[in-house]
């Protein structure tokens, strides 16, 4: 028995290591990506130099120049191949089936609140930029070492780069499609997305009745009362000021309520950031929405698949690989386009993407690759970061720090 | 304070925090200490939409709270049962054993998707944290009661109820309380953790996570330190109790 | 109160299955307002004999009778004051005195009365409000016969109470007791393998032969009036036939 136990010991030895030597000869890319929850670590490992650069959504592209830990390379409507994503599709809105064939009128009224939002955010940006400010943070201070900066002011600077829309048009239908074709080259699509044609894809992945409708009752100037919900509609969405028709329909509330008799009103006016929202028509309480944040959209349509939200804010990717594996949704409408940029730590060579592209063969070569970081497997910022390299002739592997 | 020779220690650390934080230079790898110190003299001014930091501590303490108590009302019951009884023991200990090992945050998934987001998710993967210490500390106390003082109540004429309630339970409640500050203080760590989940808008953990989202990491140690000290004020208060009502115990002969 | 011991053995089973056996063919009875001591040698099932008289355990064959009812299981007629750590350290000493009334749902006033009565009885009344903890080891087991003659049971049962007491204290308790048994008149057990005790303070002597534990030979003790002077001839000389006794072995 002793000698079993011994020699089942030394099979047991010989396996780790043959499994550690194993790690260490796996082929590495010329470009790393670090996926992060979130945007969170990402200015924290720059300055540390755990990563050569990333990609983020707005506000937290600014974050870098304005701390002094990095610079911006490249906004995300500039990335190759020329032409492709200018104007991209980026978050979108988005609802479960279930509640759409429950009860229509309250996923309309929805979609009418976030046009009528958007509107006015295209209308009064630096207004706009400062209810996001405040919903972000407080409008309180961010502080980088010796620099002391408003959140108002980093909010500024990224308002411009992001383009507000919601008109699900042809142009931006195919904006999409250009998505799940990168999703399906990266091998992300395993279901009901994986061989579909054009056509196919959009009937699987959009409903436009929403919009329409919605878009109907705004000319119109009367939203239809839904019927009320009993229970709590659950609202996911990121912080992000992609996501500003959100936080600007539930500050200005008052003003949505009195001129379209639509309003997103917080149950408590003193919070920053309300989280228990009431949705009035026309005066009347249809339903009490929990507006839940997460870190990242992947993050996100978990929790749509287990019916912890009902309606989503995110980002295009997320939804898309969500409705392939089957979780019951529907895109309704744009939020917004463009919105996210490239980072890069301040020593770099690179000023734009070709000289971006030129210092990752280089570093690559020295058998030192460059490490990026970007929010999240399956976002739209990992998936157009990687086909922008794919495209530029540089191999991808994730890593792990 | 018994100890005045306990807080040289943290003054030399703060000493040394500063020295480094300044050589270092890096405010993302140790930020100042005159950077943090200002959050903390201000405990009740917002922070980045947050909440204050006594607004966001007495949130999670509303959480730890809710949780302790449900630990409490079911771990020392059934403690009580599995250490007077073998028969109930040998039926609930190997489920017991099973469960014990899995850290609470690892139902979080779970937590969510049978409670929903909010306080109720939270306060069942606290209450898995403080169940365990309390349940087997109480188990343990209820062993240890000496068989002679059932035997004395027996032979004076108790009945088994009247046994685990006026000489059992008493006689296992010093053990049974070193379980609840020890159930507390993970109680504690666990409500931290749990606010990273989805879902939660306010409380020290959540308020830590959200200024790590914005890099801003003076918020984030003036966040910990807060956390540091609500833990070890509790943990003192425990002791003092201890001090007070059970001294008796271990001094018999 | 009065016993009736008829063919008791006890047989105790291991966790290994194995058989040992502690008492054999125990017949014995015990007269009412009597002072009966067990004596032996370590091992020969005294204690064992005490603990089924006072329903702590169940003997495997025989029975026991008291006042002519057989004998169920722990009863208030018969209290028993165990060798040490019998005290509630968590109750005052007046608690620990009042606890058989307080489980007997006596009311708070009542209780405390009559506790205070018999903790006058052993001489302990200013002590009401301390902890066991507080107390010497004499002082504590005054306050376990207080505690058991607070229930007024008809006998008591008594395992080598001062056992861990030092010589000096031993003596004074065991006068005390004499005292109390005086004035009290209860029927008592004791326990004990100190033959000076047993004979200091029986009126009979059971001893007992080693295990598995048999009536050897029960030996009155009246000649002597109490107090008694441990240096009286009649006093030496059944001391020394229980010496014989206990060293003569277990030839039987």
């Amino acid at each position: 028995m002793k000698g079993m136990r011994l020699l089942l010991i030394g099979c047991l030895a010989v396996l780790l290591i043959a499994a550690g030597c194993t790690t260490t000869q796996q082929a590495t890319g010329d470009v790393g990506i670090l996926y992060t929850k979130g945007t969170g670590p990402m200015p924290t490992l720059l300055a540390t130099k755990q990563i050569d650069g990333y990609i983020a959504w707005q506000p937290f592209v600014e974050v870098a120049p304005v701390a002094h830990i990095g610079k911006v390379i490249t906004y995300s409507g500039e990335l190759p191949p020329d032409d492709r994503w200018k104007n991209h599709p980026c978050c979108v809105l988005t609802a479960r089936t279930d509640l759409m064939s429950s009860n229509p009128a309250f996923v309309d009224a929805m979609g009418a609140a976030t046009i009528l939002a958007t509107q006015y955010v295209t209308d009064h940006p630096s207004e706009a930029a400062d209810m996001v400010a405040d919903w972000l943070a407080g409008k309180g201070n961010f502080t980088y070492g010796n620099i002391t900066v408003s959140s108002v002011d980093v909010l500024d600077r990224a308002f411009p780069t992001v383009k507000f829309v919601n008109e699900p048009s042809d142009q931006w239908m195919n904006g999409q499609v250009e998505f799940v074709y990168a999703l399906r080259e990266l091998g992300a699509l395993t279901g009901s997305l994986k061989n579909s044609s054009d056509a196919e894809s959009k009937a699987i992945l959009f409903d436009t009745g929403p919009y329409t409708r919605a878009m109907a009752m705004i000319n119109a100037s009367s939203i239809t009362v839904p019927e009320a919900e009993a229970n709590p509609i659950g609202v996911g969405y990121l912080l992000s000021d992609h996501h500003a028709s959100l936080f600007v329909a539930v500050k200005k509330w008052q003003y949505f309520n009195d001129t379209y008799g639509i309003a997103l009103k917080p149950e408590d006016p003193t919070a920053t950031r309300p989280d228990l929202v009431d949705l009035l028509v026309k005066g009347k309480k249809v339903a009490t929405l929990k507006l839940i944040p997460a870190d990242a959209g992947p993050q996100l349509m978990q929790l749509a698949a287990t019916n912890t939200i009902q309606v989503a804010y995110v980002g295009n990717p997320p939804a898309i690989a969500a409705i392939d594996k089957g979780t019951p949704l529907k895109i309704l409408m744009a939020l917004n386009n463009e919105g996210s940029g490239v980072v890069v730590i301040t020593d770099s060579p690179a000023t734009d993407w070709a000289s971006f592209v030129q210092w990752a063969k280089e570093r690559s070569a020295a058998g030192k690759p460059i490490k990026m970081a970007a929010p999240g497997k399956g976002s739209i910022q990992d998936v157009m970061l990687r086909y922008a390299l794919e495209e530029s002739g540089l191999s991808v592997k994730e890593v792990q720090a | 304070m018994r100890r005045p020779l306990g807080i040289i220690l943290p003054i030399l650390l703060l000493i040394v925090w500063e020295i480094a934080a300044r050589s270092i230079n890096n405010q993302f790898i140790l930020p100042r200490l005159e950077t943090v110190v200002p959050v903390l003299l201000s405990p009740t001014v917002d922070i980045l939409g947050t909440g204050s930091l006594v607004h966001n501590a007495l949130v999670s303490l509303e959480r730890v709270g809710a949780g302790f108590l449900v630990a409490l009302a079911i771990a020392i019951p059934l403690g009580v049962g599995m250490g007077w009884s073998q028969r109930f023991d040998a039926l609930v200990d190997t489920t017991i054993q099973l469960l014990r090992p899995i850290p609470p945050l690892a139902w979080g998934p779970l937590a969510i998707a049978w409670f929903s987001v909010g306080i109720n998710s939270m306060v069942f993967i606290i209450f898995l944290g403080a169940f365990f210490p309390i349940l087997l500390n109480t188990i343990d106390g209820v062993r240890a009661v000496k068989r002679t003082w059932v035997e004395v109540a027996q032979t004076l004429g108790a009945s088994e109820r009247q046994v685990l309630s006026k000489v059992v339970l008493p006689g296992a409640s010093p053990t049974i309380w070193t379980g609840l500050r020890v159930g507390f203080g993970i109680a504690w760590m666990c409500v931290i953790a749990a606010e990273w989940l989805p879902g939660t808008t306010s409380g020290l953990g959540y308020l830590t996570l959200y200024a790590y989202n914005f890099g801003q990491m003076h918020y984030i140690i003036a966040g910990m330190i807060t956390i540091g000290i609500i833990g070890i004020a509790f943990d003192l208060l425990f002791r003092s109790v201890e001090d007070r009502w059970f001294c008796w115990r271990g001094l018999e002969r | 109160m009065k016993l009736a011991i008829r063919d008791l053995s006890k047989v105790f089973v291991t966790g290994t299955g194995e058989q040992v056996p502690a008492l054999e063919g125990i017949n014995l009875t015990v007269e009412d307002e009597e002072f009966l001591c067990i004596l032996g040698p370590s091992g020969c099932g005294k204690t064992t004999l005490l603990r089924i008289i006072a329903g702590l355990d169940t003997p495997t064959t025989g029975s026991i009778q008291v006042d002519g009812e057989a004998l169920s299981g722990p009863s208030r007629r018969i209290a028993m004051i165990f060798q040490e750590y019998s005290l509630f350290p968590w109750r005052t000493i007046l608690e620990n005195v009042a606890f058989g009334l307080e489980v007997q749902g006596r009311d708070r006033e009542e209780r405390k009365a009559a506790a205070r009565k018999y903790l006058d009885l052993v001489g302990l009344a200013s002590f009401e409000k301390n902890f066991p903890y507080e107390l010497s080891g004499g002082m504590r087991q005054r306050v376990a016969v207080a505690r058991a003659l607070a229930i007024e049971p008809r006998a008591l049962l008594m395992d080598e109470p001062f056992g861990a007491l030092d010589a000096q204290t031993r003596n004074l308790m065991q006068t005390e007791l004499q005292e109390i048994w005086r004035k009290t008149r209860k029927t008592i057990l004791f326990v004990t393998h100190s033959v000076d005790e047993a004979v200091y303070l029986a009126d009979r002597i059971v001893v007992l032969t080693e295990r598995p534990g048999r009536v050897r030979e029960i030996i009155p003790v009246m000649k002597c009036a109490h107090p008694r002077d441990r240096t009286c001839r009649d006093f030496v000389e059944i001391r020394r036939h229980v010496l014989d006794l206990i060293a003569g072995g277990s030839s039987d």
